[in-house]
């Protein structure tokens, strides 16, 4: 059994690791495909081919693209992304603070969505087609489909701008986050939301929860002590999948909300052609995706015995 | 000292749904004499079931028990709340669901679900909770019972799981137990080794309301048999009595069901059509449509429950005639 459960997160490492190389290489390919010559963008229109000849051998973009993969991918392993065209700094380096504020902003933004949600959810389920129960419906449905931008700038006018109680952009202390973690986390929040109320509503139909009723146990306690937890273990996949989705989501709402992070690097290495910053960001995220995948499998494997046995 | 553990009177639960009131349970008394084994037996959706929720108080929305009385040991139930319900669900009386599958918490080693009960009505530590979930797991016939505390149900076959049920639902010594089909998703080996489980309960003292469409079941457990039609008691009796001289021509449809190896035919009977809706129930008597009995008087007056001999009632036109059957 145990033997079992170890080769089988083995095997599902080695799938992440094929997946994450997989995306490298697709990734190398299709910008070196897509038309322009980024160098050339990078030296203006004035700039005379010998130059762009030699900036681009000088950057190695005049080998073959077999080796010119193999270098990456050696310099890769050895923490060497390269250095960025546009702002002349090691990849790493760029993208290592740009990281830690996505991941600040996620954090945020998954505190936001998971607390909201999840006690919406509940309080709905227990209150089954009362008048809060569709209000917060309805509600959830707003979240889950008002664009992200939408609900940003709503939010700027409203608490920035007209009420003044917070800064309108940018991170200065801890008041910067709450508007962006809002945005960002209000359509997970929906969907959580959502989840909690469909998923206790069908625990709460469960034979074992008569059981519980018949030994004597209350109906708040049945629900925590019960349903609770057995209705939590499709919302905890949601939610892993959810995390690395705030991560690697955050485009918008860094853009909106002028932090620098992942989110907002990419876009300025996607307008610059940069190509290894711009690689070093998608390879990142597709790793944060990949970890977020894994993690929500095992976490439902932990918390469901029938599920444990046979990972 | 009271004779009866239940006593339960004019007993009427209803659903209010929007075709208007259906009348699961229509007007049922019965009792239950201490260490005594009732059997309630019918048809499904005939309502046995719900006497039984009602007994625990667990009648589901848009369900409600709307009149008559239960009495448990002395104690009126139908005037609790939720809250003094749960002291006495669990404590005393408990109950044995159908599917043992479904019945348990899939996600909470067996073990800890038969110690809850002892947790919910009694302030004991946990080892000494945990002594008794292993002395009761091992008395129902659960080999091995370190080991099986600590596993999920889904690691348990049918008939363990049926066991940890009866486990749960003895551990406090209830003065009545209520089983609602406890062999019905059993195969027939498991089937009988529950029942000798059951008989040797019954024996402790502990009084049994046992609920089945098996007659057969119900022959080798109870001492005292109700049977249920469309909400109704339309036949009681006690067990050898009813066996015996059976006189509702539904009780005559149940048996003739049965496969028995002394019957003589080779084909089972059945009973012609289904339960009637019971939001639309017929003037006379319920089953008549069914009835290959029927006289006039059937479709148009509801016959009462009659004494026709000692001890055994019978709610029946057929009554009045001498040559009843």
């Amino acid at each position: 059994m145990r033997g079992n459960a170890t080769t089988s997160l083995l095997r599902r490492l080695l799938y992440s690791l094929i997946t994450i190389v997989g995306v490298a290489a697709l990734v190398f390919v299709l910008l070196r495909m897509v038309p322009g010559n980024p160098v050339a963008t990078l030296l203006g229109e004035r700039a005379d081919a010998e130059t762009v000849e030699r900036i681009s051998s000088s950057l190695g973009l005049d080998k073959p693209l077999p080796v010119q993969f193999a270098d990456y991918v050696l310099g890769a392993l050895s923490g060497d992304f390269g250095e960025s065209f546009t702002l002349g700094k090691p990849v790493v380096d760029l993208i290592g603070p740009a990281f830690m504020n996505t991941l600040r902003l996620a954090i945020a933004a998954a505190l936001v969505a998971w607390v909201v949600g999840i006690a919406c959810g509940l309080f709905a389920a227990t209150h089954k087609g009362a008048l809060v129960d569709r209000l917060f419906m309805g509600i959830s449905l707003l979240g889950v489909s008002l664009p992200v931008f939408m609900v940003a700038m709503l939010l700027q006018y409203v608490f920035a701008r007209y009420l003044h109680w917070l800064p309108v952009a940018g991170i200065s202390d801890w008041t910067g986050y709450v508007l962006p973690a809002i945005a960002l986390g209000w359509g997970s929040a929906g969907s959580v939301a959502r989840l909690v109320r469909s998923s206790v509503i069908e625990e709460l139909q469960q034979d074992y929860i008569d059981t519980a009723r018949a030994k004597g146990r209350t109906k708040r306690q049945v629900l925590v002590l019960h349903a609770l937890r057995n209705a939590m273990l499709p919302v905890i996949t949601l939610m892993a999948m959810q995390f690395s989705g705030l991560l690697s989501g955050a485009f918008i709402t860094e853009t909106v909300f002028s932090i620098n992070g992942i989110g907002r690097l990419s876009v300025q290495a996607i307008t610059g052609r940069d190509i290894p910053l711009l690689q070093g960001t998608t390879l990142l995220i597709a790793f944060v995706i990949v970890m977020g995948n894994l993690v929500a499998d095992l976490l439902y494997g932990i918390s469901d015995p029938r599920v444990r046995k046979g990972v | 000292m009271l004779n009866s553990t239940l006593e339960v009177s004019h007993l009427c639960t209803s659903f209010f749904t929007d075709r208007g009131e259906v009348k699961a349970v229509d007007d049922v008394s019965l009792r239950v004499d201490k260490g005594q084994v009732v059997g309630i037996v019918g048809e499904s959706g005939c309502g046995k079931s719900m006497v039984a929720r009602s007994v625990m108080g667990l009648v589901k929305k848009p369900g409600k028990i709307v009149g008559g009385s239960i009495v448990l040991n002395g104690q009126e139930l139908t005037s609790l709340d939720d809250k003094e319900l749960c002291e006495v669900r669990g404590r005393d009386v408990s109950m044995v669901f159908q599917e043992p599958m479904t019945s348990l918490n899939p996600t909470m080693r067996v073990g800890r679900q038969v110690q809850e009960v002892v947790a919910i009505h009694e302030q004991v530590s946990k080892e000494q909770a945990r002594q008794r979930t292993l002395e009761i797991l091992s008395a129902v016939g659960i080999p091995e019972v370190e080991a099986r505390y600590d596993a999920y149900p889904h690691e348990l076959s049918g008939g363990l799981r049926q066991r940890v049920m009866i486990a749960m639902a003895m551990i406090m010594r209830p003065s009545l137990l209520i089983a609602d089909e406890p062999t019905t998703a059993l195969d027939a080996t498991v089937e009988a080794q529950i029942i000798a489980l059951l008989k040797r309960l019954a024996h402790t003292g502990t009084s049994v309301l046992i609920i089945s469409h098996n007659l057969g079941v119900i022959a080798q457990l109870a001492d005292y048999v109700y049977v249920m039609y469309a909400g109704r008691i339309v036949e009681k009796a006690d067990v050898c009595e009813l066996f015996d001289n059976p006189l509702h021509p539904y009780t005559h449809g149940l048996l003739g069901a049965v496969s028995s190896l002394r019957s003589q035919s080779k084909v089972l009977q059945t009973i012609p059509g289904v339960v009637p809706n019971l939001a639309n129930l017929p003037a006379g008597c319920s089953f008549a449509p069914r009835c290959d009995r029927c006289m006039a008087a059937c479709d148009s007056v509801r016959p009462e429950l009659v004494t026709v001999g000692a001890g055994h009632e019978l709610c029946c036109h057929l009554t009045k005639g001498v040559d009843v059957l």
